[in-house]
């Protein structure tokens, strides 16, 4: 067998294997061990076990746990309850402003945290039962929620882009950055897309009932003040670390005690809290650890039979590529394979392969982090493997179902899709930041 | 199911359901352990070079050791774009089915633990760094928590014949 008959042959049973319905750390891990043994014979046995190894050396990954920790313990601490109450009474009065507020409850949470799982869990137990019951459209709430809380992995702090920064071997600092522009630019399309909407159907999104409304200015200044834990937060996690201050693994723990401390402050900090927060951050570290283990073993097994050459020289001498369609190649692959694979693994597996070749090609690897982010939040809300649909099916109320949550994503797919053109016909979009921080 | 089997079922769960519930915790080692270090190094100005390789050895011994509940709990994703339309006894049959996968990666990773832990006995590894630690304990760790995950697996897998043949061990 040629190698790059093997390498299909490896991505197939692999496909194939997920469609059974097997628990994706296994469906992956077992192709490697597999393939290794087969090509390397008995030797290879310790193959799939030294990915731990390789996990192990990738220290930033701490920040992982204490992310979903962190999330989770935020979303327990009520901080988020008093910044829904602020949006809610600023932008009550604009058609569709509560799902607008949402957007912005969903920016400042991705500024605490890097990952999803937080703006979900905030989003479906918070913002998701109040607009419901004040007669929003639940196809659009549904929608953003999905789609601000995906603002999660590019808004800074972002536990892809650490993922990503390892295999790309780029500073972390650099990429955070660099997707805080896109990140906030994202929101107001968003933001633009839900003003628009709701102005042209205004159904959708009902402003609130005039004594609703009638909040005395005073009170409404007082309720900014639900800003100040989370602008704490950041500045202690993503300020001090973006300064130089705290290093990247430090900057998390600082995170995940600041939430705590948010916690105990609001006196939410009871043990039974304690508990399941815990519970729930072992089983989703878990889960993306796993995953992790797996498909680094299946990745040392693919850089063996050489497929970062195999692709490079499909898309370059073969088919003669210029260096802009390599790029679109990359991600139209990067959000076909997206519906099959797992998004984590894909991340693993597929990174190794097309970061060498943006570098040979002479594109800016911080800008194509930025551009694989936000790819990676397209394949989040995508069926039929999404985290976020995995997270909204479990999460959401009783009266929104399967079929309102895949046709929610539609419009805020297609307006990711434009945020994502933007960002490539403008680099500068995500470089500039870093650029004047860094002076790079 | 015989009787067995279910004092097998019943007795792994209960192991991987505490072991789980001391993962669980170590995570505050970690957070523990990292602040600690933020502490000395900027603030006291004594940097302490071994706390982010323990934070490391923390965190393997959370996800090998906390696997076994993982799995217990049914936390790990899967590709459900068949598998959901399936009925409870269906996916019990898929499961049925499909866990030779699961259980050669998980045996695979145990040989191969096995086998990395003792070149570190023989050897007397110590992990390349300042603080130049001894890699035995962690291994032994590891290997534990893989074997751990490996009878939690056949565990899953009995139940899911149960399930499969209309009966239920609890």
């Amino acid at each position: 067998m040629t190698h790059e008959l093997i390498a299909i042959t490896m991505f197939g049973t692999m496909l194939v294997m997920l469609l059974t319905g097997q628990r994706v750390f296994a469906a992956i891990g077992f192709v490697a061990a597999g393939t290794a043994l087969l090509l390397y014979g008995q030797g290879a046995i310790e193959m799939p076990f030294n990915a731990a190894f390789k996990l192990f050396n990738w220290f930033p990954l701490l920040t992982l746990p204490l992310f979903v920790f962190m999330g989770y313990m935020l979303s327990e601490s009520g901080i988020a309850d008093d910044l829904y109450k602020m949006f809610h009474v600023w932008f009550g009065n604009i058609k569709g402003g509560l799902a607008i507020g949402t957007i912005g409850l969903m920016v400042v949470i991705s500024a605490m945290n890097g990952l999803s799982v937080a703006g979900m869990a905030i989003g479906a137990s918070i913002a998701l039962p109040e607009m419901l019951r004040r007669g929003y459209d639940k196809v659009m709430i549904t929608g953003v929620i999905q789609a601000g809380s995906s603002l999660g992995i590019l808004v800074p702090p972002s536990v892809v882009l650490v993922l990503y920064g390892m295999i790309a071997r780029q500073p972390v600092g650099q990429l955070w950055l660099a997707g805080a522009v896109p990140g906030l630019m994202m929101a107001t399309l968003f933001i633009v897309y839900i003003a628009v909407r709701c102005r042209l159907q205004p159904h959708l999104g009902p402003t609130l009932s005039r004594e609703e409304l009638d909040v005395p200015f005073a009170e409404k200044l007082r309720l900014l003040s639900a800003g100040i834990i989370p602008f704490l937060i950041f500045f202690c996690m993503t300020g001090l670390f973006v300064m130089g201050i705290t290093s990247l693994v430090e900057s998390s723990a600082v995170g995940a005690t600041g939430a705590l401390l948010a916690a105990f402050v609001r006196r939410r900090l009871t043990f039974a809290v304690i508990h399941q927060t815990v519970k729930k951050t072992l089983g989703i570290s878990c889960m993306f650890l796993w995953i992790i283990l797996a498909a680094l073993a299946f990745g040392a097994v693919f850089d063996g039979i050489g497929a970062v050459r195999a692709i490079e020289s499909l898309f370059i001498t073969r088919w003669e590529l210029t260096p802009w369609q390599v790029l679109l190649m990359m991600q139209l692959s990067y959000i076909f394979m997206g519906m099959f694979l797992d998004d984590t693994a894909m991340l693993v597996i597929v990174a190794p392969l097309y970061v060498p070749l943006v570098i040979a090609l002479g594109f800016d690897p911080i800008w194509y982090g930025v551009l694989y982010t936000i790819t990676c939040q397209i394949a989040y809300m995508t069926p039929p493997f999404g985290y976020n649909l995995f997270l909204m099916r479990a999460m959401a109320p009783k009266e929104v179902s399967l079929a309102d949550i895949y046709r929610s994503i539609v419009p805020f797919v297609l307006v990711m899709t434009f945020g994502l053109i933007l960002v490539m016909a403008f680099p500068q979009l995500a470089l500039w930041l870093p650029g004047l921080v860094y002076g790079r | 199911m015989p009787k067995a089997i279910v004092t097998y079922v019943r007795s792994v769960d209960y192991v991987s359901e505490k072991f789980g519930l001391l993962a669980m915790y170590l995570i505050f080692m970690m957070i523990g352990v990292l602040l600690l270090n933020t502490v000395t190094r900027n603030i006291l100005n004594i940097p302490l070079h071994w706390c982010i390789e323990m934070a490391q050895f923390t965190l393997a011994a959370y996800y090998t050791i906390g696997g076994a509940h993982s799995l217990q709990l049914g936390d790990h994703v899967r590709m459900d774009l068949i598998y959901d339309r399936l009925s409870e006894i269906g996916k019990a049959r898929m499961d049925v089915a499909t866990s030779a996968f699961l259980i050669f990666y998980l045996c695979t990773l145990l040989f191969g633990s096995i086998s990395s832990m003792n070149y570190a006995i023989e050897t007397n590894q110590r992990n390349f760094s300042m603080w130049n630690p001894s890699m035995i304990p962690i291994k032994v760790i590891m290997v534990f928590g893989i074997a751990l995950m490996l009878a939690q697996a056949l565990s899953t897998l009995f139940k899911d014949i149960a399930k499969a043949r209309g009966e239920a061990i609890q």
